[in-house]
């Protein structure tokens, strides 16, 4: 029975002490936008911050610094960025725009936040979801499996053009010869 | 004498809040305007816009936190850290329901934006509150890829020529 009470007592201290204003807290996401991964194709990596706190996080920072020049050329965007203000209850987004330079896999990890959850308090960090690994197509294998094939098929209606045009031609030229007495003949009448 | 004194620090006051309560950023300047809108739906499942633009203002107003209005929502604009003065207004939305053509982003300032919350709240109108400048652009809209695959077409042309000369062949025959 004690330990019953115990229990309680220490479910009712945690839940008051998660109801005790602790200023602004953010959630953050990281998301990658793409089906695909393409090697030098757009790629769309979109963050989410929300305060889910009482009250406006001040000095609001997003660094992503998991994107190295080696592997993504940034094309839109910017890694590092600021609001001086995100108030409870509401959200920003950020969105960038790189290009991946190599194919194979790669873990896309986490971007840190920091914040000042309120007046005079000391700044908070944090981390976005990560969107984990992956795989980044090479382009050849894009074309193979997505491009429609124009200059493919083309080459096809050439190849198979003599063995249809021949036979259609020499049928052709059968049917105008004996088509055009009858011709003839019917005007006569 | 000391009522004079007052009177004076009061006015020194008065000016000084409306110096620093002023219009921020005056005559502003967008250099470097660079937008972008998702083109294939191969690159974003959803549309994502992203406009960046340097800003010089005349008094030399500098980090500025601007708010962006986008056909009625808001949306707090990220500063570039390390730039000069440079900033980012990004956001999705589903293809679907993201219109072509083109778009007009209102540009706030703090004071702005609050205003324009307060009137949205009452109820009143919207066109009074003078943005501090605005960024147009136009939308292409996301394309899907070609309607026909390359393959069906080709089994469609593939089979209307076996059907012609299956005719010609029965026609012959009969």
């Amino acid at each position: 029975m004690l330990r019953f009470t115990a229990v309680i007592g220490i479910l009712l201290l945690a839940g008051f002490c998660q109801t005790e204003d602790t200023g602004a807290r953010l959630l953050a996401s990281k998301n990658i936008l793409n089906q695909w991964l393409v090697e030098g194709k757009d790629l769309t990596v979109a963050y989410n911050i929300y305060n889910v706190g009482s009250s406006a996080a001040l000095k609001v920072e997003l660094r992503d610094e998991t994107f190295p020049t080696s592997d993504f050329q940034n094309v839109h965007g910017k890694y590092v960025v600021t609001w001086d203000r995100l108030a409870p209850g509401s959200n920003v987004s950020h969105t960038v725009i790189v290009r991946p330079l190599q194919a194979g896999f790669f873990n896309f990890t986490a971007a840190t936040i920091s914040y000042i959850p309120q007046e005079d308090a000391q700044p908070q960090f944090g981390y976005t979801s990560a969107p984990g690994e992956g795989g980044i197509m090479s382009l050849r294998e894009y074309d193979r499996k997505f491009s429609p094939h124009y200059m493919d098929w083309l080459a096809f209606a050439v190849m198979t053009l003599p063995s249809i045009g021949i036979p259609f031609m020499l049928w052709y030229r059968s049917k105008s010869k004996y088509e055009k007495p009858v011709e003839k003949k019917s005007k006569k009448h | 004498m000391a009522a004079t004194y007052a009177a004076v620090i009061c006015a020194f006051l008065v000016f000084l809040t409306f110096t620093v309560h002023g219009e921020a950023c005056t005559s502003p300047q967008i250099l470097n305007e660079r937008v972008y809108s998702t083109e294939e739906s191969f690159t974003a499942s959803e549309t994502a816009f992203i406009v960046e633009f340097a800003l010089s203002c005349k008094d030399g107003d500098k980090d500025l936190f601007l708010h962006a209005d986008i056909n009625g929502r808001q949306y707090p604009v990220s500063r570039i850290i390390d730039g000069n003065n440079e900033y980012q207004v990004s956001w999705t939305d589903e293809h679907k329901t993201t219109p072509t053509g083109q778009y007009v982003i209102k540009f706030y300032d703090e004071d702005g934006y609050s205003k324009l919350r307060k009137a949205q709240r009452s109820g009143e109108s919207l066109s009074e509150i003078k943005p501090l400048f605005d960024v147009q652009f136009n939308h292409r809209g996301v394309s899907t890829g070609p309607y026909v695959q390359t393959e069906v077409l080709a089994a469609f042309v593939g089979f209307s020529v076996w059907y012609m000369a299956y005719n010609a062949k029965s026609k012959i025959q009969a």
